[in-house]
């Protein structure tokens, strides 16, 4: 068990840069995720700190080592690959048993670690099969029992129940959630699923174009994103952004609605970001804006508004038993708490 | 007409096409299949039914055509060719397959291209190089020469299978502990070990196969299967039925191998071009 | 060992093979093709002669024209029928199914013998007196039924011509049946939804769909016609006179029988010249995707 520290870790393929110049800092026993579009960097931060690829430029720290020139093998990690990367010639029991033969463990040892590992995934009836015959659950178990069987200095995960189905990733979620817990490992995890990210990590990292945007608790990231993206990539559905000004302490909209008081100084262009959750639905004129409503979805929990006023759409979360109808009108209330405004140029958050 | 009943004649006709086609496919083949069971006499009338005899295989065996030695070359040949090229070609192929190589695309391509240069051009200098060496009509200098034609199908061949292996696992073995060296031997080989055996057996049929460079470069001890066909004329004429027989022993080794790797026969020959 | 080292290692004896049985000969030849180069004349092989060995064959050897013009004929007609006749084999054995699926495995068995052995399998079903083909066509085509085909340059080259046809029909219909299989079956049902007929299925979707993997048909196809050697040797020897005489087997000629390895080797080059111009055409597809 180890911390891992980045410093200035860079990585370019030619003219692309993949991770640019980024440091972290990854405490022991913290569950880590790296959160991001494709594209962003984050399998490959993951993939520099196994050794499956080298840095351009900067340090990885696992524990006090540095460990850069170091062969995956010898870096004491185990990952958990988007393909499980099993081994299609072997038995579940020779998939899980192979880390620890390949490092030596005596025989004797292997039959009991490869149990235990097996048992705390739900695999033991599985044991003589071949990758080949189980679903895709069960091949995610097996990698899971591959990396748990030794103890490893540090879990890398990455994307490991993206190929799962809908529901088998919820609960798999929460069975990696309780095996982290009791393991109480080093994890990092990569992912593009937000709500994985959410429900999982210690702290979360968000990165895009190979720059960490963020970093935070779950908590924060939510409720304190610090620049547009980051607003923008977290929740479900995304915040709404609204494009407008600050004009004598009011948030004032492109159509020249005054919309809500703000406490920022005066500004020509900023954007406003609310989450559906925190506005409120009122009858015609009761609210701060009128909007005409472009779509109805009911979704069973709660009712999605989408409302349009001038080109502006913005979407809304009202009750479960509202019932309105396409084209009607409606009033949008917006609370003063949970707003956020961002500078449209940097997308950097503009704080009061 | 209904629209069924277009449906039913354009598939009869079809099938008619088909078995039309068969029968010239097999025709040929069938008819030295036959003549390699019939005596002398019968051959010379075109008779399909006849008392079978396997005096031919027996007779092609003996003196004065001894191709109990031909088959001979032919196995050693063959097998040491395939026995030395699937090694290196294998090596070869994870290489270019798993690693950012300088000049990779450039060397893959001259590989591929030596593959089409005509195999008289190949096979001058050779000539002239094996004559002053004294490797004129031995099995090593066949072995040397196939290699030739071997190598660029194996190593496009194995390279095509190592690219369908998922590098996860390549990777999942080294985090889990292996050295690349291990990663090749516990891994790579047995999960490449069908299509290794596929292209084992291509490359043993072509060079069971060969023909330009054996005729060229043996004349007596190393003679080959089918350089052996010329042995069967006589002042009479060819003789069908010993011809026949031996055509049989060539090509029905080659049958049964291709029918094992049916399914990558095509796929071997254009080198992943076609996909 | 880091992989830095051990990825070139890997590569070197395959490169070694590669350079020392193709690389090296391709050389030679060239170096031989100006030389004068002749068996019976110690020495010969290292006299540099210059470009009149080519010279030679341009202007002296009528032979070497025939031969040309052979190969140039055989190749044309060889790969336009192949792919034609090919295709529509592939168009019906596309639709799968078990029937068509065994017709498939027994297509392979023609396509592993061995060139040589076509070529004296269709010497046998030629045969004036007792030759299956020979007198299926004298039956079908009244006129032919007393002809000596091999006797004849016309007939003799349409032998040859239709056992490299009857030889590579199999494997080119493999190939495409590979290729049709490759075509997304959705967009040939829009088609078919939008109302388009069979004919314009195959004209609009199929055909411009299939048209990489024809050309690579093609190509490989021109390029394994052109060198054709085995099945010549095995059937006419290049006879009658020199009616069916191709490149390779000039060279053969002139280079073995002859012992004018000087010669030979210049017209071998001047073969290498189209087919690396081919070989070229056929690694821009294979390298297509990348």
């Amino acid at each position: 068990m180890a911390s891992v520290i980045l410093k200035n870790l860079t990585k370019c393929w030619g003219d692309f840069i993949g991770v640019d110049n980024q440091s972290l800092d990854i405490q022991d026993h913290e569950f880590l995720v790296l959160l991001g579009p494709s594209g962003c960097g984050k399998t490959t931060t993951m993939r520099m700190i196994a050794g499956l690829e080298d840095p351009t430029d900067g340090e990885i720290w696992i524990g006090d080592r540095m460990v850069n020139d170091d062969l995956p093998k010898d870096r004491h990690v185990a990952m958990v690959f988007q393909n499980y990367g099993l081994y299609p010639h072997m038995t579940v029991f020779d998939n899980i048993a192979y880390p620890l033969r390949v490092r030596g463990t005596p025989k004797g040892e292997i039959e009991p670690r490869v149990k235990k590992a097996a048992g705390q995934v739900e695999l033991i009836e599985l044991l003589h099969r071949k990758p080949k015959a189980l679903s895709g659950g069960q091949r995610q178990r097996v990698a899971l029992a591959r990396a748990i069987v030794r103890t490893p200095r540090v879990f890398l995960m990455d994307e490991p129940l993206s190929n799962l189905d809908a529901k088998l990733r919820v609960t798999m979620r929460a069975e990696l959630k309780h095996l982290s817990r009791e393991l109480k490992i080093t994890t990092i995890y990569v992912t593009h699923d937000q709500i994985e990210a959410m429900t999982l990590a210690d702290r979360i990292a968000v990165m895009k174009d190979g720059i960490i945007q963020q970093v935070g608790t779950p908590d924060e990231i939510y409720n304190d994103p610090a620049s547009l993206f980051v607003a923008g990539f977290i929740g479900s559905p995304a915040m709404n952004l609204i494009n407008g000004s600050v004009q004598d302490g009011y948030f004032v909209t492109t159509g020249g609605t005054k919309l809500v008081a703000v406490s920022v100084p005066d500004k020509p262009d900023v954007v406003l970001g609310v989450r559906a959750d925190d506005m409120r639905i009122s009858e015609e004129g009761e609210g701060d804006i009128d909007a005409r409503i472009y779509a109805f979805e009911h979704t069973g929990e709660a009712t999605l508004l989408t409302v349009q006023w001038g080109t502006q759409r913005v979407i809304v979360r009202g009750a479960r038993h509202l019932r309105k109808e396409q084209g009607e009108i409606v009033s949008i209330s917006l609370g003063s708490d949970h707003l956020y405004l961002f500078n449209p140029d940097t997308g950097k958050r503009i704080r009061g | 007409m209904t629209g069924k009943q277009k449906k039913q004649i354009s598939q009869a006709i079809q099938i008619v096409l088909i078995l039309i086609t068969i029968f010239v496919m097999l025709v040929p083949i069938l008819w030295i299949f036959m003549a390699a069971f019939k005596n002398h006499i019968d051959v010379f009338q075109l008779k399909l039914f006849f008392t079978p005899t396997l005096e031919n295989f027996g007779t092609v065996f003996e003196a004065p055509y001894h191709l109990g030695m031909k088959l001979w070359n032919s196995t050693i040949v063959a097998f040491v060719t395939v026995a030395l090229a699937i090694p290196i070609a294998t090596m070869a192929a994870y290489s270019f397959s798993r690693f950012r190589l300088r000049g990779k695309t450039a060397m893959l391509v001259v590989i591929l291209a030596t593959q089409f240069m005509p195999a008289v051009v190949i096979i001058l200098p050779f000539f002239v190089m094996f004559r002053d060496v004294g490797l004129l009509d031995t099995r090593i200098g066949l072995v040397l020469v196939n290699l030739a034609i071997v190598m660029p199908f194996a190593i496009w061949m194995i390279k095509g299978f190592i690219d369908g292996i998922p590098i996860d696992t390549e990777e999942a073995a080294m985090v889990d502990g292996s050295s690349r060296i291990m990663v090749i031997r516990n891994i790579v080989l047995p999960m490449a070990a069908p299509g290794l055996l596929t292209a084992g057996i291509f490359c043993f049929i072509i060079a069971w196969n060969e023909f330009l460079f054996a005729l060229i470069l043996t004349n007596k001890d190393a003679v080959t299967l089918p350089i052996g066909l010329a042995l069967f004329k006589a002042e009479e004429g060819d003789l069908w039925n010993l011809l026949s027989a031996a055509g049989i022993i060539i090509m029905l080794p080659m049958f049964i191998l291709a029918l094992i790797i049916r399914k990558y026969f095509v796929q071997g020959m254009t080198m992943g071009a076609v996909r | 060992m880091r992989d830095n080292t051990l990825k070139y290692l890997l590569v070197l004896p395959a490169i070694l093979v590669v350079f020392a049985t193709a690389i090296w000969p391709l050389i030679e030849s060239l170096r031989l093709s100006f030389t004068v180069g002749r068996f019976s004349v110690p020495g010969s092989l290292e006299q540099y002669l210059g470009w009149e060995n080519f010279a030679w064959a341009f202007t002296q050897e009528p032979a070497f024209w025939n031969a040309v013009r052979v190969t140039a004929i055989y190749t044309v007609l060889t790969v336009g029928l192949t792919t034609t006749m090919a295709l529509g084999l592939a168009l019906l054995l596309a639709p799968g199914g078990k029937f068509r699926a065994g017709v498939q495995t027994i297509l392979i068995l023609p396509f592993a013998m061995s060139p040589a052995l076509i070529g004296v399998s269709f010497r046998f079903m030629f045969n004036p007196e007792f030759g299956l083909f020979d007198a299926f066509f004298g039956v079908l085509i009244p006129p032919l039924a007393d002809v000596s085909w091999l006797a004849d340059p016309i007939l003799a080259f349409a032998v040859c011509v239709m056992a490299d046809v009857w030889g590579w029909i199999p494997f080119l219909t493999l190939v495409l049946i590979g290729g049709l299989a490759s075509i997304p079956q959705d967009t040939i049902e829009a088609a078919q939804v939008d109302g388009a007929s069979n004919w314009r299925v195959f004209k609009d979707i199929t055909i411009p769909q299939l048209a990489p993997v024809l050309a690579v048909v093609i190509i490989l196809k021109s390029i394994f016609s052109l060198k054709t050697f085995d099945q010549i040797f095995m059937l006419t020897n290049g006879g009658p006179g020199t009616a069916t005489q191709t490149l390779s087997h000039y060279i053969y000629f002139n280079g073995m029988k002859y012992g004018q390895i000087g010669y030979a080797a210049s017209v071998a080059w001047l073969m290498v010249i189209p087919m690396i111009v081919l070989a070229y055409a056929y690694t821009k597809f294979v390298f297509r995707k990348d």
